[in-house]
């Protein structure tokens, strides 16, 4: 087993008091937290700090590290011969344990109370970000990952444990949403309870399409002769392509929509398509086709910026 | 290695769980999800119900919590809700900036 120094990690003496070791780790937590820090390695600074303090904030579990001794970060260490006696709940072997998963396996009793060894104890919820084709959210999919997660072995210990887990992922999800998976975090012990699987979702940029909630949005461009005559133009939709009547007069801006065809969820709801009117102007124009343009201009009194005056 | 398939269920308006539901799905107390509901940080379906329910989208912001209560070590549930809302509103921002830069 490797030592780790936890007091180190959190820039306390070994003397600190709990409210020494509570502000060290408030102050290293507002600089290290994934949420607010633009730290190098800021993620896996905070997860050492996070992982000394779980163990000193604990009484308990702080007076079974002090009892390993003091030895240098990263030496190989066996704790004393009467250490697994005063802590140890379970029978179980040093040689392929992480210090981590060893006061894991110590009950603790920060919050609520002493417990007992036997006492039911919650499985570990995990959590998991999920990267998903906007056409595997619009269709539904099941996807495979896999992940450690720490949860008793034969004899009770805390093991970190290979998982491969495959989610059925329903039709209509959104960037952003949160979904959980009942029962697919770690085994509970002692009759408690399994830990949930918990995935962030987050749903690539389509070329075509947004999402807003339900309802999708997809620009329409239209050729000027197209949105003053309309038109029967064929449309790409996520569900295949459709028949669509550009009706006459259409402007800029102007939403179609196509109901139903936007993003739909197992019970039965839907939102909508929306085509946004772009009219796309020709850059390029040979003579003929400046002359009829020039028509046109002489033959109308249509003034596009009358609300102007 | 054990390999499973199971469905996942979308933490959204939709779905509806109990008080009790919720503290266990949160890891949250009940007294903590209490003050968080006076709070107005979670809102039950109807407040004025004998027993309170909540959307699932609820256990989002409940965990959310408990999260920012541990990785700060927050003491007081009343600074946890206003941290949450806090947070709340910068995730709301970087949802709408990933929006934008998609339709660029």
């Amino acid at each position: 087993m490797k030592y780790k120094d936890y007091y180190a990690t959190l820039g306390v003496e070994r003397t600190a008091t709990p409210d020494d070791i509570k502000a060290s780790y408030r102050k290293l937590a507002r600089k290290y937290h994934p949420d607010v820090s633009k730290e190098k390695d800021a993620e896996e600074k905070f997860k050492e700090v996070g992982e000394a303090y779980e163990t000193l904030k604990d009484p308990e579990k702080r007076a079974a590290y002090d009892q390993l001794g003091r030895h240098s970060p990263g030496d190989d260490f066996r704790p004393p011969p009467d250490w697994q006696q005063s802590f140890g709940d379970t029978q179980f072997s040093f040689d392929d344990i992480d210090l981590a998963d060893l006061f894991a396996n110590i009950a603790g009793h920060s919050r609520g109370g002493p417990r007992a060894a036997n006492a039911p104890r919650s499985g570990q919820d995990f959590e998991a970000g999920v990267r998903l084709t906007f056409e595997q959210a619009f269709a539904g999919t099941e996807i495979e990952f896999d992940m450690t997660v720490a949860e008793p072995d034969a004899n009770g210990m805390l093991r970190r444990t290979p998982r491969k887990v495959k989610v059925r992922i329903p039709k209509g999800v959104t960037d952003g949403q949160k979904l959980r998976v009942p029962g697919k975090g770690a085994k509970g012990s002692n009759g408690g309870r399994d830990g949930d699987l918990y995935l962030d979702i987050r749903v690539d940029a389509h070329p075509l399409y947004r999402a807003e909630g339900l309802d999708l949005y997809m620009e329409l461009p239209l050729a000027p002769w197209e949105a003053v005559l309309g038109a029967d133009i064929e449309l790409p939709t996520p569900a295949g392509r459709i028949a669509l009547k550009v009706p006459a007069g259409t402007h800029a801006g102007q939403k179609l929509r196509l109901a139903g065809r936007g993003l739909s969820r197992p019970d039965g709801t839907s939102g909508h398509l929306y085509a946004v009117a772009h009219i796309v102007v020709p850059t390029v124009v040979d003579e003929r086709q400046r002359a009829l343009y020039g028509q046109l201009k002489d033959g109308s009194t249509f003034n596009p910026r009358a609300h102007m005056d | 290695m054990k390999f499973e398939s199971t469905s996942a269920l979308v933490l959204d308006e939709t779905g509806t769980l109990s008080f009790a539901q919720l503290v266990e799905q949160s890891g949250l107390s009940e007294t903590d999800l209490q003050v968080l509901v006076e709070c107005g940080a979670l809102m039950p379906r109807d407040t004025h119900a004998s027993h309170w329910t909540f959307s699932s989208r609820c256990v989002v912001t409940a965990r959310t919590a408990r999260r920012l209560r541990d990785d700060f070590a927050l003491d007081d549930v009343h600074a946890v809700a206003v941290v949450l809302r806090f947070h709340e509103r910068v995730a709301a921002l970087e949802q709408e900036l990933r929006r934008l830069r998609a339709m660029l």
